[in-house]
């Protein structure tokens, strides 16, 4: 596949491209979804094909197929050459990319166990044990799922400086929602794992501290109350302290987002942000579900600093917006396919961690709420609004946790939130593995924090 | 569209049927798609990158003593599709039999609904795209220059062919046009920012002017937003915001989680929900319209579907397994994406009866509220909770829009909402030839602010 790259690229700077990437996309998968006792459903999927990417007079073209033979790809490559000279007598967005390091390599995930080794049957088996725990849990358990998701994804990138890289990146991901009830309240509970990792993560999963959990959850929250509405200091956890980072902050740093305008914080570099106690990073290196060596562009990736003490020192960036903002890239483009043009990414985002422990943190607090466990949330960048949901609460009144709450979601202005944050615990996890969406594509994160304490956050209640 | 090649969608289907034939299945169905698709992507100072894409594949879905399995393939080569249809045997032969599986349906036949096609995208190039694109963006310097932007333009023409061990065997063929553009304006650390879009069948539904001066307008009324209390206040939700509403209403009255009782809809069939002058029509029969298609993703021909009638659910959407545990017949609201080989169930064209209010006059009945022009009411699908963030809304003081808000969330039971519908008005917004979204008045509804 390499040679067949290497010769459209050839062919590509003779048809005048100043630069040219073709990127080959394979991700094989397979799933089962388990109900109530039932293995239902068993799935596979193939996605394959090619995506080219030139430069041609300054504009950006890009074409895909899912038929990578040389007679396609070359039909492909005349689409992305036509596409770029097709805008270039228009104005817009120049394509501006930094000359990136050649780079030839060859990098292969080693796994325990290769979920190929497994047989569907003993899979089923033991989404099977893993179900039964969360069945059996409690007569108010009305049902339950688990899935079963591995993916292979196999990336080739090769470009006109000479960078040639291939990565093949197997995950694997269990996930449990469990729906309790006690006439006509209905609650539901979560639990997913997921890493690049094999099957092993799935047989060493303990249903006592996996499925059972999401049960007792669920059941849990049949007894708990609406929240109250308002402007409150909130402690989160790990999760929310995840899943706030990089829905409030985190997209605001993408380089593309940023020259393109629609950061909150473009502006900002070099100036204070946050409070003092935060310190912000986005991590591919770490073994997470964000985790890679390359990205979609051939660049290796590296840890970055985005926020030190609470001064914004760096951006996420591309070939591209390192170019247009003057940063080095650091390995942030991917891509959710060969249909897709690689845009920045965050990988694994977190919180580094402070040094209070999680009673100091709970106790200044007189009224406030307690946020565990993410469900998703969103961000509007350019003016800095972003909205978490949670997946249970507490109220928290003279430092102490009292009433359990229920459909809680928070709402909260980026800057102003990380200018308030008072307090950032010892306790640092990263336990959130899944997908983010941005700009029509789905790409592997992951996200964690220790305990965080924020003052003056929007909770959207009933009481 | 002009290098579209020829593909083959019949043989690849045809053969993996006979295959699928001599394997002792209960039943199966194959479904095969190819679609090619030109973008244009808008980032920052206006046009970025130009895009066109060449996408197929073939899925099975098949059924062996009740068990399911499932595996597509982005190949349509004879090997690959041999591996895929072993592949989804093979795991139909592990999966467990579901009891609520009945089967799938059988043939049958109904007028093709026409101006599903529009020749006039097979030809457009990305010449002409680009060009589309500029005049949006145009529109949206004439209403005032300096904005950075977010947006695009897509067109995509797309083939279909599913066949069934049932006898279904059916075509599909449609074109799909899509505009918007986010125009983001700055005055110091203020920001005007906002959203326009619009989606059809065809290019002539398109008016691409129209939608950059509406997205500039939007933008500029943003500036200047501010906090306000909390409260428990009317709200008045705009087209786009009704259409949030009344989505996340379909969703929970759709397929096997509703009848399994997992919606908090799942005990509303044939109750009042809400106030007399509440009325959903979903209709996927309407000539030309974004939703519409002669046959749902099982063969079954679309129809028109009475959903809520007077304030009460007089149905639920079905596909073949849902209503096969209702035990009624399908509604025609089967949902296929592409080749992927899973089924699930969706709403067509969604039109909510006009009222005989305006906005003008629900805004002047007002003393204090807030105007919501886009939030998403997507509730919590098992308890019917939600909390949400009001994206863009301003406060009403004394019948006047005064100002756009922030930092503001509306929470509550979604049924709550329903139930204390007050007005709506008798004009909406169409979009896409299909959907029709009236402006809605709700009561005391509890806002969550400074």
């Amino acid at each position: 596949m390499r040679d067949l790259l290497e010769s459209i690229i050839q062919r590509g700077l003779k048809a005048g491209a100043s630069f040219c990437e073709a990127r080959f996309f394979e991700e094989r998968s397979n799933s089962i979804s388990i109900e109530n006792g039932v293995a239902r459903a068993l799935g596979s999927g193939i996605l394959r094909g090619v995506g080219i990417r030139v430069i041609v007079e300054g504009r950006w073209g890009f074409a895909s197929t899912n038929v990578p033979t040389k007679r396609s790809l070359e039909r492909v490559l005349a689409d992305a050459i036509g596409g770029a000279k097709s805008i270039a007598v228009q104005g817009g967005e120049e394509a501006k990319i930094v000359d990136p390091k050649p780079t030839v390599d060859t990098i292969i995930h080693e796994v325990k166990i290769d979920p190929e080794d497994v047989s569907p049957e003993e899979k089923v088996k033991r989404m099977l044990e893993i179900e039964k725990a969360a069945r059996t849990y409690s007569d108010r358990v009305k049902d339950s799922f688990v899935s079963y998701r591995d993916v292979l994804t196999k990336v080739v990138v090769c470009n006109s400086f000479g960078t040639s890289v291939e990565e093949a990146t197997p995950r694997s991901y269990a996930y449990c929602s469990v729906i309790a009830k006690e006439a006509e309240n209905m609650q539901t509970g979560f639990e997913s794992v997921g890493n690049v990792a094999g099957y092993e993560i799935i047989e060493t999963l303990q249903p006592e501290e996996f499925s059972a959990k999401a049960a007792e959850r669920a059941v849990k929250l049949l007894d708990a109350h609406p929240p109250p509405r308002g402007t409150y200091t909130i402690v989160v956890d790990q999760k929310v302290g995840g899943l706030f980072i990089h829905e409030a902050f985190g997209h605001n740093s993408e380089g593309d987002l940023v020259f393109g305008g629609q950061s909150i914080v473009s502006d900002k570099m070099g100036q204070k942000v946050a409070s003092d106690l935060m310190t912000i990073m986005d991590d591919p290196t770490k073994l997470k579900n964000g985790h890679f060596v390359y990205d979609h562009e051939g660049t290796k990736a590296e840890p970055h600093i985005i926020v030190e003490n609470g001064t914004l020192v760096g951006f996420l960036h591309s070939l591209e917006s390192a170019a247009k903002l003057g940063g080095e890239p650091q390995g942030s483009a991917r891509a959710q396919s060969q249909h897709h043009m690689p845009i920045i990414r965050m990988s694994n985002t977190y919180i580094a961690p402070g040094d209070m422990i999680f009673e100091e943190i709970l106790e200044d607090v007189d009224l406030g709420v307690y946020l565990s466990g993410s469900q998703y949330g969103y961000v509007e960048t350019q003016k800095g609004q972003f909205t978490c949901k949670v997946e249970q609460a507490w109220l928290i009144e003279k430092g102490e946790l009292t009433d359990h709450l229920r459909d809680v979601a928070v709402n909260g202005l980026t800057l102003d939130a990380l200018k308030n944050v008072t307090a950032v615990g010892k306790d640092f996890k990263m336990e959130m593995p899944g997908m983010c969406g941005k700009g029509g594509q789905g790409m592997y994160v992951d996200a964690g924090s220790p305990h965080v304490r924020i003052e003056g956050i929007v909770v959207g209640g009933r009481k | 569209m002009a290098v579209e090649e020829k593909i083959d969608l019949a043989t690849p289907v045809e053969r993996a049927i006979r295959l699928l034939s001599t394997m002792g299945l209960d039943v199966f169905d194959v479904s095969a798609a190819y679609s090619r698709s030109l973008s244009i992507d808008i980032l920052g100072k206006g046009i970025k990158e130009a895009v066109s894409r060449t996408d197929l594949g073939i899925g099975a879905r098949v059924y062996k003593n009740k068990g399911m399995g499932v595996a597509f393939s982005q190949s349509l080569e004879p090997d690959d599709v041999e591996t895929t249809i072993h592949r989804s045997v093979s795991f139909a032969k592990v999966a467990q039999p579901d009891p609520y599986f009945k089967s799938i349906p059988g043939p049958a036949s109904a007028p093709e609904i026409q101006g599903l096609c529009d020749s006039e995208v097979f030809s457009l190039t990305l010449e002409d795209a680009s060009e589309l694109s500029k005049r949006m963006l145009d529109a949206v310097e004439d209403v005032r220059l300096g904005a950075m932007y977010w947006g695009g333009l897509g067109a995509i023409h797309s083939r279909g062919y599913l066949m069934t061990s049932t006898g279904v065997n059916v075509d599909i063929e449609r074109t799909f046009v899509s505009a918007s553009v986010a125009p983001t304006y700055r005055e110091g650390e203020d920001v005007g920012s906002s959203y326009e879009y619009d989606y059809a069948t065809s290019l002539a539904e398109i008016d691409f002017e129209e939608i950059g001066k509406r997205a500039a307008e939007k933008a500029l009324e943003q500036f200047g937003s501010k906090r306000v209390e909390s409260g428990v206040l009317p709200i008045i939700l705009t087209p786009e915001s009704t259409s949030s509403l009344c989505f996340g209403l379909m969703a929970a009255i759709s397929g096997e989680s509703v009848v399994k009782g997992r919606t908090f809809a799942s005990g509303c069939l044939g109750k009042q929900i809400a106030p007399e002058i509440l009325g959903i029509d979903d209709d996927g029969t309407i000539p030309g319209a974004i939703a519409s298609s002669t046959y749902d993703g099982e063969g079954v021909p679309r129809r028109l579907t009475k959903v809520v009638s007077e304030g009460s659910i007089m149905t639920f959407l079905h596909n073949s397994y849902s209503a096969g545990i209702a035990g009624v017949e399908t509604t025609g609201h089967a949902q296929r994406m592409g080749y992927g080989g899973y089924v699930g169930v969706g709403p067509t064209n969604i039109r909510v009866k006009p009222g005989e209010s305006s906005i003008d006059e629900m805004t002047a009945e007002t003393k204090r509220g807030i105007l919501v022009t886009n939030a998403s009411f997507f509730p919590n699908m098992v308890s019917g909770e939600f909390s949400s963030t009001v994206d863009e809304g301003f406060l009403i003081e004394s019948g006047e829009k005064k100002h756009p808000v922030k930092n503001l969330m509306a929470g509550g039971q979604v049924l709550e909402l329903y139930k204390r519908i007050q007005l709506i008005s008798k004009e909406g917004r169409t979009i896409g030839k299909g959907h029709f979204f009236p402006a809605i008045k709700i009561d005391q509804v509890k806002l969550a602010g400074k």
